[in-house]
């Protein structure tokens, strides 16, 4: 009798998982299943945000200007955001320079830019997997013989599913991506 | 019973005669190679060896993949990975059905499909320079570019209306690896499609940003597939674009 309430426990269980994954919606940029390596030296889903509204975006470490711009342009976007809002968002900046952006580098960065522990998470990823996220997000990057990357930038803004809500190519001052932002942390469950 | 066995028998067979076998990985010798993209500073790119499938994935291939891989069957596939025309000309999710015959290429398939073909073979998207420098042999020279009449061979098939279904593979001449139909057939997805051109050039307007920076600009050829590829995103699908896979030289299977 135990064996078989242990038994229907784990099938209930087995369902939780399948019907989660299968709840994802069609059109959600959480159908991707990759793996992130995280700052924490942890492995990661893409879909590690869900559940909570979120920007996300990619960058690669080694670069001077573009990364620290656009770490600080979330942090400006952000910071128009009451602080309820705020405390709502997630922000997820995953790296295609995986060889390089070790969990350590990423950790380093997100001490030197203050980034809040507990809604930020620098990541990176591999390939082909950095490939699939960049495809879905609409960013280009290519690595060039000298070994730098010439890539596009792109904000994307995601709802609590991974469904795309607005995106923007604007690291500062886009009021249309502003206005979003702002829309869907005021209406998110915390 | 006996039917049973025999259908399985049958079937074992049809999933051999599609499986890598009949589309092997042939060696592409590693060179240092004067593309079509600018490359920064270098004038040329260094190509390592690497392996390619002999002809573009058929249907009958395609097939065997959705067989086992159940999230990739027409129906299953998320929108996102793979827009409402994945796989349309095919009569049902399991049976490409008399619109698409088993030796043709298989078109109408997402980048987000032909990265999960490929991976599932264990295998991978060519890289664009690996396609590139793939797709400038003739049948007797490993850089035919300069080749005038080679040239406009290609261009003829440009020029075909694209309205019909593609033929079938491995009708027309092999190149010197033996790989065939790299042109000719379908345009075929490679690993960085969406990142050819330089990220601030506007793919709208080719002609301006994007192009003035492309060498060898009289292989129209060429520049035509750059341009296409920029304007697709990975979750397209076309009645024109299939693809084929890659290994690293290295890999044993």
């Amino acid at each position: 009798m135990k064996r078989r309430a242990a038994l229907i426990g784990a099938l209930a269980w087995a369902g939780v998982l399948v019907s989660q994954a299968a709840d994802v919606p069609g059109d959600s940029l959480y159908q991707l299943r990759a793996t992130l390596a995280t700052q924490g030296g942890t492995q990661a889903g893409f879909d590690l945000y869900r559940g909570h509204p979120a920007v996300l975006s990619m960058f690669y470490g080694s670069c001077p200007a573009y990364c620290p711009m656009l770490i600080t342009a979330v942090q400006v976007y952000e910071s128009h955001l009451d602080q309820t809002s705020r405390a709502r968002l997630r922000v997820l900046l995953v790296s295609f320079d995986a060889a390089h952006d070790t969990p350590q580098r990423l950790a380093e960065l997100a001490r030197l830019h203050r980034a809040d522990p507990q809604r930020w998470t620098f990541a990176s990823a591999a390939e082909p997997d950095a490939r699939r996220i960049a495809a879905l997000l609409g960013f280009h990057y290519r690595r060039l013989e000298d070994g730098s990357f010439d890539h596009s930038q792109i904000l994307a803004l995601v709802d609590a599913e991974g469904r795309m809500v607005a995106s923007t190519t604007k690291l500062i001052g886009d009021a249309a991506f502003e206005a979003k932002l702002r829309a869907l942390t005021a209406s998110s469950p915390p | 019973m006996l039917a049973g066995c025999a259908a399985t028998g049958a079937l074992l067979l049809w999933a051999w005669a599609a499986s890598a076998a009949g589309n092997p990985f042939l060696p592409v010798a590693g060179a240092e190679f004067r593309s079509t993209l600018p490359s920064g500073r270098q004038d040329k790119v260094v190509v390592r060896g690497f392996l390619l499938q002999r002809h573009p994935v058929t249907n009958a291939e395609f097939l065997a993949f959705v067989s086992t891989h159940r999230e990739w069957q027409r129906g299953s596939a998320p929108v996102i990975l793979a827009d409402a025309g994945y796989l349309g000309h095919w009569a049902a999710p399991l049976d490409p059905g008399p619109g698409a015959a088993a030796s043709q290429p298989v078109t109408r398939v997402s980048w987000f499909a032909a990265q999960a073909y490929c991976e599932a073979q264990q295998a991978r998207l060519p890289s664009w320079y690996e396609w590139e420098l793939a797709a400038a042999a003739s049948a007797t020279q490993r850089d035919a570019r300069a080749d005038a009449s080679w040239r406009q061979q290609i261009l003829d098939w440009y020029a075909h209306p694209a309205g019909d279904a593609p033929a079938v593979v491995e009708q027309g001449a092999a190149n010197v690896y033996g790989l065939y139909d790299i042109h000719g057939l379908v345009w075929e997805w490679v690993h960085d499609f969406d990142s050819l051109l330089p990220a601030d050039a506007d793919p709208e307007r080719f002609c301006g940003s994007g192009a003035q920076n492309l060498q060898e600009k009289e292989n129209y050829a060429v520049l035509m597939r750059i341009a296409l590829l920029g304007s697709l995103r990975a979750a397209d699908t076309g009645h024109t674009i299939g693809f084929r896979c890659a290994r690293d030289a290295g890999a044993t299977r």
